[in-house]
């Protein structure tokens, strides 16, 4: 069983000086490129998901901050009605995690770019992209990789072959463990059993670069994908060219967390050893229009907790 | 650069495993192998196993000790970790069943008001039981499970069968089958994705040295 400290941290001295020095430097950084930060409440209410930490204040059931972006959708919806198109934000969530000694109480630092005109949107997933390259330099993390995916490759086809979408949210979640074998059991009978298991070999088979666009390209849903194999095209050689030094760029189109969530391009940012990803993000067009708002909207957040966690293994900060 | 550590299972998989792994680079040392050692180098010296039992693996890999691990599916499923489970390696292939004494049916224990089934297969057996829409009491034990309904503490149990003898002794039948059980190649997700380069290349040799056709 989980004890306390390890899933609501106490920083001591180096660690919460540490944590304020990183803070303040990616807040800079996001304040140079003209964001400006927003401090939606710790508490939020109408908690549906189970994962949340819960509690009553009299009788009402609210939660812990559990994400920044829900947090500051509800924020932006209900105080504005043109929405600000750059925000950063800094704090914690808490947020019940897959493994339980996983902390709890998460800290992080991030951003998000809200647009209400669709053609903004490829210029806004760059300059978010162009940010979090940065990031490694400004904390001192050299070796760093950054994983680009797009949401749709999967979400696509499991919609094209009229999945079910408890289905298709299992299928994704065995192929998130790149578990293809269990796949194949999910789908036996299935009369698009073959396709998607030819499909699901490309987007598992490693990340391996621009090649596996071309592999994407020759697959089974090849003409569905052109639009998005073409984006990530875009993204990946606009991307090398600004890569900085000693931060290597990798297409993961097997990247499927979040399936339900994102809607384009994602971003994960991995540091040699850590066991948790730096920095996570991406093109989730469909929060806003549920709220009821006709905006675009991407973004990223730095978790600070696995900055955290690499200083104590001595892989860190240089 | 530290060894890569691998962690292989003790118990039923291990006898399969070990000796599918000598002659290549996995190969553990045979005075380690002996000893009380409990990192253990392969032929590769870039290489080390450490041998665990089976339910204490998954934790292993997902906390990042070890960067790969072969492990049974019967074990994976039970454990809540986030691991990557790279390939079916399909040894050590065996029925995770629901047995009860013999001349018992499937119709009879689905009647009973209070229905006790012994497994170590908690979670397994509870997706199962809410999939037929069947309620009983599961008892959890860890070990020689078949004494459960030969001593009269439950009434059929969910275990593992591979050849079936173990079951005849006992004078239990099974009566339906619940899922296949087989080895697993599992990696640290974090490693997995943050060392594409090391650790990818190890996963596809030992999944193409292990996976049986």
């Amino acid at each position: 069983m989980p004890t306390h400290t390890p899933s609501f941290p106490d920083l001591l001295f180096e660690d919460a000086a540490r944590l304020r020095r990183w803070e303040a430097q990616l807040m800079g950084h996001l304040d140079c490129a003209g964001y400006r930060e927003l401090h939606p409440s710790l508490v939020m209410r109408n908690p549906v998901n189970p994962s949340t930490v819960r509690f009553f204040d009299g009788d009402q059931l609210v939660a812990l901050r559990w994400d920044f972006t829900e947090a500051l959708a509800r924020t932006l919806v209900r105080r504005f009605q043109d929405p600000p198109r750059r925000i950063s934000y800094a704090g914690p969530v808490f947020r019940r995690p897959a493994n339980s000694w996983d902390p709890v109480e998460r800290l992080e630092v991030g951003c998000e770019h809200i647009q209400t005109d669709p053609d903004q949107r490829t210029e806004a997933d760059r300059e978010l992209a162009r940010l979090l390259m940065a990031v490694p330099a400004l904390l001192g993390l050299e070796g760093c990789l950054l994983h680009i995916g797009h949401a749709a490759l999967l979400r696509r086809p499991l919609e094209a072959e009229h999945i079910p979408l408890e289905l298709g949210q299992e299928i994704a979640r065995v192929l998130d463990r790149r578990a293809i074998h269990r796949a194949a059991e999910l789908l036996d009978g299935h009369p698009a059993k073959d396709r998607l298991l030819a499909h699901a070999e490309i987007l598992l088979s490693g990340p391996n670069g621009p090649g596996s666009l071309d592999d994407l390209a020759r697959g089974p849903y090849g003409g569905l994908l052109v639009a998005e194999a073409e984006q990530l095209g875009r993204v990946l050689s606009v991307l090398t060219a600004q890569l900085p030094k000693g931060l290597t760029l990798r297409l993961d189109l097997g990247d499927l967390r979040g399936l339900g969530y994102y809607s384009g391009p994602t971003l994960r940012l991995w540091a040699p050893g850590a066991q948790r990803e730096l920095a996570a993000g991406g093109r989730y067009d469909g929060l806003y229009p549920e709220m009821g708002r006709p905006w675009y909207a991407a973004g990223f957040c730095v978790r600070l907790t696995t900055l955290l966690e690499l200083g104590d293994n001595d892989q860190g900060e240089k | 650069m530290k060894p890569l550590l691998i962690a292989l299972p003790k118990g039923r998989l291990e006898e399969e495993l070990l000796p599918r792994l000598q002659g290549s680079a996995f190969e553990l040392d045979p005075k380690a192998l002996k000893s009380r050692k409990l990192r253990i180098p392969m032929a590769d010296p870039m290489l080390a196993a450490v041998l665990l039992k089976g339910a204490d693996l998954p934790r292993y890999v997902a906390g990042g000790v070890a960067a790969l691990g072969i492990v049974g599916s019967d074990i994976l499923d039970e454990s809540p970790v986030d691991l990557m489970e790279l390939s079916d390696l399909n040894f050590g292939v065996c029925r995770l069943s629901l047995c009860a004494p013999d001349h018992t049916t499937l119709e009879q224990l689905r009647r009973k008001p209070h229905l006790r089934i012994a497994t170590k297969f908690l979670g397994a057996t509870g997706r199962w039981l809410r999939q037929e829409g069947i309620t009983a009491e599961l008892v959890p034990l860890q070990s020689s499970v078949e004494l459960a309904p030969v001593l009269g503490l439950a009434d059929a149990i969910v275990d593992l069968v591979q050849s079936g003898k173990t079951l005849l002794a006992h004078h239990l039948v099974e009566l339906t089958t619940l899922g296949k059980a087989s080895a697993r190649l599992v990696a640290c997700r974090g490693m997995f994705l943050s060392e594409p380069d090391r650790i990818g290349p190890m996963a596809r040799a030992l999944t193409s040295l292990l996976r049986v056709p």
